[in-house]
C-alpha cells in the first residue's frame, strides 16, 4: 500500500481512447513493465428522497478491485461536508435495503476500467472512464508502493509520469493535496497541509470520486454548451456504442 | 377573729352511675350503708394467713379471685355476706381441733410416735470415693483402648496387605484419564487427542479390569500388556521402587502397545550430521511410582498413538505436496531433500517388546525440531477445536480474525493473498530443517574466514531473537589498531535456501546456499575494506590520494573479480605509492614505489630539458612481507612515514 496520484491524460485531437491507451500500453511494455491483470473503480450515486428544508444528500458508493474486500462510501450533506467509511463488502446489501431513503441514480453510474501495470516499485494503471457506455476520458493512475507519504515521493513520481506520459506535469501537489484551513483542537484556524499526512487507501478513493466528479460536471457543462463539448466527440471511432453528442448528457 | 378561716372539709360525695336514662336524668347507686360496709371488710379477712408474706400474696391471688368472685357472685348474690367469714373460722376451728388431737395421741406414745431425725453424715469414706472413681476410669479406658486395638488392626492388615483398593486405585486413574462406565458394568476409558482437536481415525480406548485376586507379583511375563507383566518388567529395568502389582488392570488395544518415537535426521551422502527425536515422555518416573504401573502403559500407549497419528500426517502430505525433488516414503519412513546431497529423514520407531536397553540417546539430539514437530502437530488440533468467533453473529463462521477484518480495513490484494497461504506440517518442518543448515553452514564459513584471515579481523555478532526460517548476523571488519580508521560492516539474512547480503553502501546481494559464494563475497568485502581504510589513512599522514579504483581490469580473469588498487602521493609529491590487492583466492598485495624526480634521467637528443626528469620514475616493487608491522595498515604507516621527507 502506497501512495497512488492520479493524473488525468488530455486526448488529443483525431485520436481515440481506446488508440492512445494501447499506445500507452505498448510504451510501458517497453519500457521494461510486466502486464498484470485488470483494474476496475467504479462508483455508483444514492440520493437522498428530498424533503422540505433539507438539502439532498448524496452517497457514493465505491468499489476498487485493489481493495477487493471492502466497499468504500461517501456521504455528501450538500453543505459540502464529506464522511468516509470503509466497510466489508457485504455493504452494497444494506445500501439495497436502504431503497426507502435513499434512490439509486442509474444513470450517473460511472467507472474506470483498465490494464495494470507493474513496474519495479511502481503500479500504473491505464484506465479508461466511461458513464453509461459513454467513453469520457482517460485517467492515469500511479502508485508508489514503499513510501507512504506524499511528500517524500512526489517529485519521483512527476519525474516518472512525465517519462512515460510525454506530457508536462504541473510542479505543484495535485489539487487533492492541496493545503485547506481546518480547525484545530484549540478551535483556531490552522493551514492542514494533506500531502504530509499517512496515506490511506479512502485517499486513493476520494481522489476518484473527485475526478469522477469532474467528468461528470464536464457532461453537464458541456451537455449545455450542446455540441463537441467533449474531446472524444466527432467522427472517431468509439470503444463503446456511444452515436452523438446527445448521449452525453445525463 | 379577724386571722381565722373557717375550712370546710366534705368528701366528694360522689355516688357510682348505676344508669342514664334517655332524657339525661342519671340515677345514682346510693352509697352503702355502714352495715353493708363491715361486711365487706369482714369478708376480706382470710384467717389463713398470718405473716405479711402471705398477706401480700393473698392480695394478689384475692385479686384474681375477685374476678373469679365477681362471676360467681352474679350466681349467688343472694348468699349471705357473713358466710365466707363464717366458712374461714370452721375452717379454722377444724384445723385446730386435728392439730390437738394429734399431739394428744402422739403424747400417748401407743399408736405414733415422734421420732428425731437423723442427720446426714457428709463425709463419707474416702476410700470409697476413690474405689469408685477408678472403677469408673477402668471402665472408661477399657472402651477407648478397645477402640484403638481396632483402629490399629485395620491400618496393619491394609499396610500389610500391600496392595491398594480397587477403588483407590480407580479413583488415581480417572483423576488422570477420562473414563465412563457402559451398559454392561465394563469401565472404558480414552486415552486419544479427540477432545483436543485431533480428527485421527483410530481408537485410543482401553478397558479397565480388576487384576485376580492371587496376585502374581514374580509372574510369567505374559504377551498381554496388563500390569504386572509391565511392572515385573520395568521394574528389573529401572530399577524403581514400583508396587509389584496393583489392584486394577488395564487393557490397551494391540496397535498401541509397545514404545513409539519418532526420529528425525539430516542425512548429507550417508553421514549423518544431526538427529532428532519426537518423544512425549517428558515425565520423570516419581509420577508413576506413586500412582500405579497403569499410568506409565497408558502414557505410552498415548504416546504411540500420537507419533502415529504425526506419522501419518507427515505421511499424507508427502505424498500430496509437489516438491522439485518428490518426497519418499517407504514404510515408516519419509524421505525428503533439503538442498542437493541434504536429505531429511523421518521415521517412525515403534517397538513393541519391552527390551530393557533403549536406543542409547543420539549426541546431536536436536530439540528444536523435536519440539517444532511437537508444536505444529498440537497447532493443528488447537486450530480444528478453536474457531474464532465472527463479529457481528450473523457473520459466516469459518474466516479468521485478520480475514474480517480485512474488508474495513481495505487490506490489498497481496494482503489478502498472502491470507490464503497455508503450509503444511512437512512443508514447515523442511522449512525449519533447511534454515538450521544453512545457518550452520554460514556460522561455519565465517567461523572458518575469520580464523584463516588474520588481518583485518572479522566480528560477526548473531541476533538473538530469530525466528524459525530467519537469523540475522551481523559482520564488522575492522583492522586492530586502526579501528576509528575505518571499518566495513555488513548484514547477512540467512534464510531456508539462500542469503541476503545487505552492505553498509546499500547494495543487496542474493547468494544461494553454496558455501563458496558467501566465502567469495567476505573475500572481496575484505579486499575493498584494505583499500578503503587505506585511503583514509593517508589522509591522516597527509599524504595526497592521486587514485584508487574497485575494479582494475588489469591482469587475467579471476573468478573473484578484479584488484584494486590505490595511488597515493607524499606530501611533498616526491615520492608515490602504488598498491594492488587481489584475491586469488588469497589476498595478495603488491606495493610500489616512486620517486620524482627520476635518477636515471640523461638529457638524450629526442628529449633534451632537463626538466623532464620531474616526471616521475618508475615504480619498483617493494617486498612487502619483510616490512615491519604487524597489519597490512600497520606496514602501509610505516612506508609511508619512512617516505615522507622533512624537507619542504
Amino acid at each position: 500500500m502506497g501512495v497512488t496520484v492520479l493524473q488525468p491524460y488530455p486526448l488529443p485531437e483525431g485520436k481515440s481512447g481506446a488508440h492512445i491507451i494501447d499506445h500507452l500500453g505498448k510504451r510501458l511494455l517497453s519500457l521494461g513493465a510486466t502486464h498484470a491483470g485488470q483494474f476496475l473503480v467504479d462508483c455508483e450515486t444514492f440520493i437522498s428522497t428530498p424533503q422540505h428544508g433539507t438539502p439532498t444528500r448524496a452517497v457514493h458508493v465505491l468499489h476498487d478491485s485493489e481493495f477487493p474486500a471492502s466497499t468504500f462510501s461517501i456521504i455528501d450533506n450538500g453543505t459540502g461536508k464529506q464522511v468516509a467509511l470503509v466497510a466489508d463488502a457485504i455493504f452494497d446489501l444494506l445500501m439495497l435495503k436502504m431503497t426507502s431513503t435513499f434512490t439509486s441514480k442509474k444513470q450517473t453510474k460511472i467507472e474506470s476500467r483498465g490494464a495494470r501495470f507493474e513496474y519495479g516499485d511502481f503500479v500504473i494503471k491505464l484506465g479508461s472512464v466511461t458513464m453509461m457506455e459513454h467513453f469520457k476520458g482517460i485517467l492515469i493512475e500511479i502508485e508508489y508502493r514503499p513510501c507512504i507519504t506524499l511528500s517524500y515521493c512526489w517529485e519521483m513520481i512527476r519525474e516518472m509520469l512525465q517519462g512515460f506520459l510525454g506530457i508536462n506535469v504541473a510542479k505543484e501537489y495535485p489539487t487533492y493535496f492541496t493545503t485547506q484551513t481546518i480547525m484545530n483542537a484549540m478551535g483556531q484556524q490552522q493551514l492542514h497541509a494533506k500531502q504530509n499526512d499517512l496515506y490511506e487507501p479512502m485517499d486513493t478513493v476520494k481522489q476518484y470520486l473527485e475526478h469522477f466528479t469532474n467528468y461528470r460536471k464536464h457532461v453537464q457543462l458541456h451537455g449545455g454548451l450542446g455540441s463537441s463539448g467533449l474531446s472524444v466527440n466527432g467522427p472517431v471511432l468509439m470503444p463503446s456504442t456511444v452515436v452523438g453528442v446527445g448521449m452525453g448528457r445525463s | 377573729m379577724s386571722n381565722s378561716v373557717n375550712i370546710s372539709v366534705e368528701t366528694t360525695c360522689e355516688n357510682q352511675i348505676r344508669e342514664i336514662a334517655y332524657d339525661g336524668t342519671e340515677l345514682y347507686q346510693p352509697p352503702p350503708t355502714l352495715s353493708e360496709s363491715l361486711a365487706k371488710c369482714a369478708a376480706r379477712i382470710d384467717f389463713s394467713k398470718t405473716s405479711l408474706d402471705d398477706l401480700k400474696k393473698e392480695e394478689k391471688s384475692a385479686a384474681a379471685a375477685e374476678d373469679k368472685e365477681d362471676k360467681d357472685n352474679q350466681f349467688q348474690e343472694s348468699l349471705w355476706p357473713w358466710d365466707a367469714v363464717r366458712n374461714k373460722l370452721k375452717d379454722a376451728y377444724t384445723e385446730i381441733c386435728v392439730l390437738s388431737d394429734v399431739i394428744s395421741i402422739a403424747k400417748d406414745k401407743r399408736y405414733l410416735v415422734l421420732d428425731p431425725l437423723l442427720e446426714d453424715g457428709d463425709d463419707t469414706k474416702a476410700i470409697v470415693q476413690v474405689y469408685s472413681r477408678k472403677k469408673a476410669l477402668s471402665q472408661a479406658a477399657q472402651v477407648l483402648l478397645g477402640g484403638a486395638e481396632r483402629l490399629r488392626t485395620a491400618h496393619s492388615e491394609q499396610r500389610s496387605r500391600n496392595v491398594s483398593d480397587f477403588h483407590i486405585e480407580l479413583l488415581r486413574l480417572r483423576q488422570n484419564w477420562r473414563l465412563k462406565k457402559v451398559s454392561n458394568g465394563a469401565i472404558i476409558g480414552d486415552l486419544s487427542y479427540r477432545t483436543a482437536g485431533s480428527k485421527f481415525g483410530m481408537s485410543g480406548t482401553f478397558e479397565v479390569t480388576k487384576a485376580e485376586d492371587t496376585l502374581d507379583e514374580e509372574g510369567g511375563a505374559g504377551t498381554s500388556a496388563t500390569a504386572s507383566a509391565a511392572s515385573s518388567a520395568s521394574s528389573s529395568n529401572n530399577g524403581m521402587q514400583l508396587k509389584a502389582s496393583s489392584a486394577l488392570r488395564v487393557i490397551v488395544p494391540a496397535e498401541l502397545q509397545g514404545v513409539a518415537y519418532i526420529k528425525v535426521i539430516t542425512q548429507k551422502d550417508q553421514e549423518d550430521l544431526c538427529t532428532a527425536q519426537v518423544n512425549l515422555m517428558g515425565h520423570g518416573p516419581n509420577i508413576t511410582a506413586q500412582v500405579g504401573v497403569w499410568q506409565k502403559t497408558l502414557e505410552f500407549a498415548q504416546n504411540v498413538l500420537f507419533c502415529k497419528e504425526l506419522f501419518a500426517q507427515l505421511a499424507r502430505e508427502a505424498i500430496q505436496l509437489q516438491a522439485p525433488i518428490p518426497h519418499v516414503v517407504i514404510g515408516n519412513q519419509i524421505r525428503a531433500t533439503l538442498l542437493p546431497n541434504i536429505q531429511l529423514i523421518i521415521s517412525l520407531c515403534h517397538s513393541t517388546s519391552f527390551d530393557s536397553s533403549q536406543p542409547a540417546p543420539i549426541n546431536d539430539h536436536d530439540h528444536v525440531l523435536e519440539h517444532s514437530l511437537h508444536q505444529l502437530l498440537r497447532e493443528v488440533h488447537y486450530k480444528n477445536s478453536h474457531h474464532p468467533f465472527p463479529h457481528p453473529a450473523s457473520a459466516p463462521l469459518g474466516p479468521s480474525k485478520k480475514r474480517m477484518l480485512a474488508g474495513p480495513t481495505a487490506a490489498d490484494r497481496e494482503a489478502l493473498l498472502d491470507m490464503t497461504k497455508t503450509q503444511t506440517i512437512l512443508e514447515q518442518i523442511i522449512a525449519q530443517a533447511q534454515h538450521i543448515f544453512m545457518r550452520k553452514r554460514t556460522q561455519y564459513v565465517l567461523d572458518t574466514l575469520a580464523r584463516d584471515v588474520k588481518d583485518p579481523q572479522i566480528v560477526s555478532h548473531w541476533n538473538a531473537m530469530n525466528s524459525p526460517t530467519m537469523s540475522c548476523v551481523k559482520i564488522n571488519i575492522v583492522t586492530h589498531g586502526y579501528d576509528a580508521i575505518g571499518r566495513t560492516s555488513l548484514v547477512i539474512h540467512v534464510k531456508e535456501r539462500s542469503l541476503k547480503c545487505i552492505c553498509r553502501d546499500g547494495r543487496v546481494m542474493r547468494l544461494s546456499y553454496e558455501p563458496q559464494e558467501l566465502r567469495d563475497l567476505i573475500l572481496c568485502q575484505i579486499n575493498s575494506h584494505q583499500i578503503s581504510c587505506l585511503v583514509s589513512l593517508a589522509r591522516c599522514m597527509a599524504w595526497t590520494v592521486l587514485s584508487n579504483s574497485n575494479h582494475l581490469g588489469i591482469g587475467k580473469v579471476e573468478p573473484l573479480g578484479n584488484a584494486s588498487s590505490c595511488l597515493l602521493a607524499s606530501p611533498n609529491s616526491d615520492r608515490m605509492i602504488a598498491v594492488q590487492i587481489r584475491c586469488d583466492p588469497q589476498i595478495d598485495v603488491k606495493v610500489y614505489i616512486a620517486r620524482s624526480p627520476r635518477q636515471d634521467f640523461f638529457p638524450s637528443p629526442l628529449v633534451p630539458e632537463k626538466f623532464w626528469e620531474n616526471l616521475g620514475g618508475n615504480f619498483k616493487e617493494v617486498r612487502f612481507d619483510k616490512i615491519e608491522g604487524k597489519s597490512f595498515l600497520n606496514k602501509m604507516e610505516f612506508l609511508m612515514a619512512s617516505l615522507t621527507s622533512n624537507t619542504a
